[in-house]
Parts: structure tokens; sequence; C-alpha cells
């Protein structure tokens, strides 16, 4: 089979083979870059949080009226909470994690301020804060009872005396050393010793580039507000969260008891933008894939019906069907390889200004190249139908006149 | 005549089932993807204060950290926030018609006994008399409170239309009393359905939250030191030991705004807040360059990029497949019209006439527009219903409404006539004798 004759035939029809060839560029373009939005959106959603995220919920209770006691509250309602069945921890915490919300200060390796500049989140925990959250210590050791000091004042952005932290704030503040029984700085007045290292727990904000770094105080704060986290054994979780709340609702009058989820609720919220793009983006490719492919289709019919007379004529002096459907699958990958080449062109010219525009990861070149692969086998999928119908087509047409 | 080439479109349409459906169906898809996209971009990147964006400006104070700017990604930025005693200090300018410093705080409401309904928190604001007036917001009873109850921080309270439905059941509750944190509270006002989207007056706790639920006095915060319930940043090294430390600190937590009528005032105000700078500095503090601003909600809301990139991302790639649509539907009609060429020689051998050959064919191009365009509604509305699944709260919102249905029917027809443009002209070159002969 020769090229030429395919090569002149298609120049003579020139507009309709342009038109499937830019179809087939712009969805190149588009497509890869969407896939690689779309895979790195589902990386992000799929992190790993480091907690026990499926078997989570939270709780939250504020204070008011002139008989509420913050510390005499917290004790209450974790012995409450801690006794119910299929409560394996709890813990009182001031922030969810993953949540939107929560708290960050600026540490360091010294007093000196310019190097206290690792951003980290912070949450603070009781004795079981670690087992509560279902974290992994990989080095030192848990806070104990005594350690977990009470903070009288809300506002106050002071903290205690010990710290366990991710391995990837160690590795923020102190390289590749040894964090344990070093002090963290928060300023100059204000430090913690190291005694753990947990292995991973992502903080508040999912947008954050400095999510992994984490670190939580023995503390409870002062009210109104107090939180708790509580985990349960797997398929307990959300039986259990009705119940903490009817029975801690009816404990204590002189507070108000909200915001009983589940965290793979808050989760799902926290993360709603990128599954909505992933959402979006997939629509959009299963569209444009498929009026791709429905434009191929319509080309290659057009093909054939103007060419009847000539097929018949070509099958009349010795053309095997196998024939005729090869000249149209080869005109069919002529075409789309024009566009696939226009098409990478595109992509990356696309994926620059993506990436200039809003700060996005370069494209990387292999999705170009599935992407080509697989319009090459869509392009040949969409022209099988009609060439086989060409095929059909019998040499007796060469003899009619229309 | 138009009515003539209606009916010999319908006729053409109709000899070619298929095809016309794969027309009609590629416009529709094309029209009905950008105007979800579109739909949701226009409701994230509103102005809602559009109507007064000219005599509204927030105002920002760079006193942060002269180590590090507010953000790495904008150095150029100061705070989105004051810090509360710069709030105060600003407050007590004249130079503004109208101002307002107001932050976020939680209450739990405890609705009268009898009614059953058990204690529940929500989220308040507390603010100063203006917030209302500045920001046309629509009151359903009653109104806001007066400078009086500023000034002695009166326990008055404005109910959102929700927060009424809950404690009163939408009842008129205005001269009633609300018990707040247990503290009794004369309603003042209900609001009417008020949803700013983005939330502009205070983009730095949840740019697309609903509002808060009850507004206060500004001073009652005070009184009974009232944690903030929204975001609080902090950069000196300060001992805070209790509420009055934590309110002289240099912690940004106070959102602010101002009215001012004519550049005259503008100036003075800019003046006003750069003096105010200078005389800090020299007591020590602000410790970065000058940068103060007064900024008006458009560009409020374009240096908090509460438009998310995400959604522009979108509205491109929609009318990249748009295009990919048009591209279709061109090879389409091309192929249809070519095919049916020896119709138009036997036509114009008979004496039609080039130009009514062309309006014939673009009556039907039209039509496939039109076709395409009222099918791209309702794919836009099932889009759109897709959307109101994954987003929540937002069922007021992602609806279509006149100017949009509008955009997608001009888009549609726009898009079918420039689609259509060129195989017509195409055909029109058609020579008769060509098919004449063959015939």
């Amino acid at each position: 089979m020769e090229f030429r004759p395919i090569l002149s035939a298609m120049l003579r029809n020139k507009t309709g083979a342009i038109l499937v060839g830019l179809q087939i560029a712009l969805t190149l373009a588009v497509v890869a870059n969407a896939v690689f939005i779309i895979m790195q959106r589902v990386e992000k959603i799929g992190r790993p949080p480091g907690i026990d995220s499926d078997n989570l919920f939270f709780v939250q209770s504020y204070g008011f009226g002139p008989n509420y006691d913050q510390r005499d509250t917290i004790r209450r309602d974790l012995d409450l909470i801690r006794a119910l069945p299929g409560v394996v921890s709890a813990s009182s915490i001031n922030g969810i994690p993953l949540s939107g919300g929560g708290s960050a200060t600026n540490l360091g390796p010294t007093t000196q301020r310019e190097k206290q500049t690792v951003n980290t989140n912070y949450y603070t925990v009781d004795e079981r804060g670690m087992e509560s959250l279902g974290l992994k210590l990989v080095e030192g050791r848990n806070f104990t009872q005594t350690e977990i000091e009470f903070n009288p004042d809300p506002a106050g952005g002071q903290f205690g005396n010990f710290a366990i932290i991710t391995r990837d704030t160690a590795r923020a503040i102190f390289g590749d050393e040894h964090a344990v029984g070093k002090r963290v700085y928060q300023g100059a007045d204000d430090s913690a010793v190291v005694i753990g290292v947990m292995e991973n727990m992502l903080g508040a904000w999912v947008g954050w580039d400095k999510l992994t770094q984490v670190m939580l105080i023995p503390r409870i704060q002062a009210g109104p507000l107090a939180r708790y986290v509580v985990r349960t054994e797997p398929g307990r979780r959300d039986a259990l969260m009705a119940e903490v709340e009817q029975k801690l609702s009816g404990s204590n009058p002189n507070r108000a008891i909200s915001y009983v989820r589940s965290h793979t609720q808050i989760k799902e919220r926290s993360y709603r933008a990128d599954s909505r793009m992933v959402a979006f983006l997939s629509v959009l490719i299963a569209l444009m894939i498929s009026v791709t492919a429905l434009g191929i289709v319509g080309l290659a019919s057009f093909l054939v019906s103007v060419r009847r007379k000539q097929i018949g004529t070509r099958r009349a002096v010795g053309a095997r069907r196998a024939d005729i459907i090869r000249y149209f699958m080869l005109e069919n990958w002529l075409l789309t390889t024009g566009g696939v080449l226009a098409g990478t062109i595109l992509a990356f010219a696309f994926g620059q200004w993506l990436s200039s525009a809003y700060s996005l990861p370069r494209l990387p070149p292999l999705y170009v190249v599935a992407g080509v692969v697989v319009l090459w086998i869509l392009g040949q999928l969409a022209a099988f139908l009609p060439a086989r119908r060409a095929a059909a087509i019998p040499p007796a047409i060469a003899t009619r006149t229309v | 005549m138009l009515a003539y080439y209606f009916r010999i479109a319908l006729k053409s349409l109709r000899r070619n089932p298929m095809l016309t459906a794969l027309m009609i169906g590629a416009i529709a898809v094309g029209v009905g993807v950008c105007i979800t996209t579109l739909t949701v971009y226009r409701l994230m990147s509103g102005n809602p204060m559009e109507a007064r964006n000219d005599v509204l400006y927030s105002v920002t104070l760079d006193s942060w950290d002269p180590n590090k700017p507010w953000t790495d990604d904008h150095p150029e930025l100061p705070p989105p926030e004051l810090t509360y005693r710069d709030a105060q200090a600003l407050y007590a300018s004249d130079i503004p018609d109208r101002k307002v410093m107001m932050r976020k705080a939680a209450f739990v409401i405890e609705a009268p006994p009898k009614s059953g309904v058990a204690p529940f928190l929500v989220e308040g604001r507390t603010t100063t008399k203006d917030f209302f007036g500045m920001f046309n917001v629509p009151f359903k009873y009653g109104g806001g409170w007066d400078q009086a109850a500023d000034d002695a921080s009166q326990q008055v309270v404005v109910l959102t239309k929700k927060t009424n439905d809950k404690a009163f059941g939408g009842a008129d509750s205005v001269g009633q009393t609300v018990r707040l944190d247990g503290h009794d509270y004369k309603v003042v006002g209900v609001l009417d359905e008020w949803a700013p989207t983005p939330k502009f007056y205070d983009l730095n706790n949840g740019a697309f939250d609903e509002i808060e639920e009850l507004f206060v006095p500004f001073g009652i915060g005070e009184q009974y030191e009232m944690q903030s319930a929204g975001n609080t940043n902090c950069w000196r090294d300060q001992q805070i030991d209790n509420f009055q430390d934590f309110l002289n600190s240099d912690c940004v937590w106070i959102q602010f705004w101002v009215e001012l009528k004519g550049s005259q005032k503008v100036a003075a105000f800019q003046e006003f807040i750069d003096n105010f700078v200078r005389e800090q500095k020299a007591l020590g503090r602000y410790e970065r360059p000058l940068n103060n601003h007064l900024r008006h909600p458009d560009e409020w809301l374009k240096v908090n990029e509460a438009v998310q990139d995400d959604n522009r991302v979108l509205v491109g790639l929609s009318f990249t497949f748009l295009a990919v649509c048009l591209l279709n539907m061109i090879g389409l009609l091309l192929a249809k019209f070519l095919g049916a060429a020896p119709l138009v020689g036997l036509r114009r051998a008979l004496g039609a006439s080039k130009s009514a050959i062309f309006g014939q064919h673009l009556v039907e191009v039209g039509v496939i527009g039109l076709g395409g365009g009222l099918l791209g509604i309702l794919l836009a509305a099932l889009g759109l219903w897709g959307v109101r699944n994954l987003y929540e709260n937002y069922d007021e919102l992602t609806r279509l409404d006149i100017p949009m249905l509008l955009t997608a029917i001009g888009i549609a027809v726009l898009s079918g006539l420039l689609a259509g443009f060129y195989p017509t002209w195409r055909v029109c070159r058609v020579q008769p004798a060509a098919y004449l002969k063959t015939q």
C-alpha cells in the first residue's frame, strides 16, 4: 500500500481533513492536561492522613451561663465518652485535622527569631491524644498524665514544656539530627522539649504545602469551647456519634453540643473543591473524546459515500475487501498522526500556560505520549465501521452511472 | 420567503435525521458544558457590592513581621485584617461618611423554655451600626441599632431570617428578648434573605460561607471577653496572660471597612491612616515599609483571590471543548451540504440566485443552532443539577437566570452561524453545469 495516493486523495478534500485534524489536536491538548490535573488531585485526596480517619469523629461543646466550668466539663465528658462500649479512646483537642481551620506557629531550633521559620500546625491533646487519633510513634515516648497542663487563657499562644512532632517537622527544624531530647523554640521565651517523633500526620489546611508539619502539645485549652476526638471500633462510629451527642447534651445544662461529625465527612468537605474538579474534568474528557470520535466517524462515512463509485471500480479491477478496509484505516491513521503532531505542540503550549498562569507543575511528556496512543487507537476504532461499510460496496456499482 | 426557507430547512434536516441529531447534539453539549462552567464561574467571581463599589473601601495596614511578609506568594500584600487597637484608632476618625469594624464570635442561643428548643450554638458577628446601611443589608422586620447602642454596648441583636425562623418560628420578633450566652438581648431587627457571594466583607474566614447568624454591637465582645471565632494571626513574641493583653497585642483579627464619598475624602483618609502608621513607627511598631491600602470591593476580591483558579481553568477548557464541537459541526455540515450539491446545482440551473441558496442554507444552520441552544440549556440545567450535588448550600445560586439563558441561546446561535458560514459559502460556489452534465 502506498501513501502517495492516499495523501493526494486527502489533499483533494483538504477542508474535511483539516477540520478533523484540528479536532484531534485540540482533544489531545485538553485531554493530556486534564488527565494530568486529575492525577494530581487524586494523589492529593489519597494522601495518607496519618490518623485513623475512618473510625474517628469529633464533638464540639460550647459553654455558656455563669456555672460553666471548662476543666470539670472536659473531665466529666471524657469519662462519660471513654466508658461507652465501642469507644477505643477519646481525647480533648483544640482543632480538627484536615478541616480547614486550625492553629499554626513558627518554630526553630534556637532562640534566634530569624531561624524560627518552620511553620507548624499544632494540636493540643491529652495523654490519650496519640491513641485517640490513631497516630504512630516512631521515636521517643508519649505524653504522661502529669504532663498535661491546663491553659487558663483562651487567647494565649504559649505552649507547654513538651512536644511530639512529625518526622517531616523534625527534618525541617533539625535536618538529619535526632530530634528527641532537643528543644523547639517559638520566640525567645517559649520552648518545648521534643519527647517523641510520630511517623506522619496531616494538619488543618488541605491546600497548604506544609501540611505534614504538625506538632502535638500536652494541654487543655480554656473555654468556653471544648472539642473532643473519639476513636471507635470499626463499624461502631455512626451509632456512637448519635449516642455521644445525646448523652453529652443531657449531662450538662450549661453548654450546647454541636458539630458532631465523622472525620470522613469533614475530610470529604475539605477535599470537595478537588473532587469537584476531578468530576468536572472527567465528564469533559469523556464528552470531548466522544465528540471527536463521532467527528472521525462522520468524516469517514462522508468519504465512503462520495467514493462509492471509485471503490466499486477498485473492487472490479481486483482489490480485495481487506484492501479497501486497509485503505481507509491507513487514511485515518495518517489523519490522526497529523492531528496528534499538531496536538503535541498545542498540549505543551497549553501546559506551559497553565503552569505559568496558575502555578501548576509542568506537564510531563508521558501524558502526551499516552494521549497520542489513545487517540491513534480511538481513530482506528472510529474509522473501522465506515471502512467496513466501504468494503461491502459491490464491484457491480462501477458499471452503474449514478 | 423566510417561512419558505424555514420549511425547506426542516425538510432538509428531516432527510438525514442521524446527521441532524449529531449536529444538534454537538452544539448542545458544547453549549451545555460552557454554560455550566460559566454559571459557576460567574457565581464565584461576582461582586455582590457592585452597586456600591465606588464608595466602599476595605482598609488594610501592614503591621506584620519585619522579617517576613504576610504571605510569601504575594510579599506586597499587607494582612487582610487589623489589630484591635489599630481598628479602634481608625474608628475614631470622622473623615469617612460611614465606617465599620467587626469580627466573628460564637453564641449559644437559648430559646424561651416553653418553645422546647434546646440551646444551640450559632456563629455571630460583633459589628458597629453602619454595617447594615453600608452594605445594603435587607431587613424583613425592624432595622439596625443606633450610635447610642454602640457607645454603651447595649444588648441588642439583629437576627438573620434563618435564626428568627428557628427561635421564633418566623414571627416578627422585634421587641422580644432572646437569651445569648446567658444574657438577655433585645431583638431590634430581622434580616431578609441575604447571601453575598463571595462573602466580600470577611474573605479571610471562608469566602463562600454563609453570613453569620446574628449581629450584636462590637463592644459586646470586649464586655464579655469573647474569643474570636474567626482566624486570628499573631507574629510578635508577646506575653498574653489575659483578654486585655490579647486586645493590646499585635495579633490581627478585625475587619475594617469605610465609605468615602468623593476623591478628597479618599485622599484625606489615606493621609490619615498613613500618618497614623508613621506615629506608630515612632513608637516602635510597624517596622515594615509603609504599605496601607484602601481597596474597592472588586479590587479586594481580586487581591484576595476569591475566585479559585480551578474555575478559570474550567471555563477555558469548556470553551476549547466548544471549539471542538464546532469543528465537528463544520465537518458534518460540509459533508451534508456538499452531498446535496447536485440538488443545489439543479436549483441554480432552474433559476435560484446565489443569495437565495445562501439564505436557505443559513436558515437551516440557524435552525440547528437554535435547536442546539435549547437542548444545550437543558443539558446545562442537568449539569448544574450535578454541580448542586457536588456543592452544599448552593441551591439558590447555581440556578440558570435570564441573563444566563440569553447567553446560552446567544452562544448557540452565534456558534451555529459561525460554524455554518463556511459550508454555506462553499455550497453557494457550486457550478450548476458540473452537476447537470452527469445527470
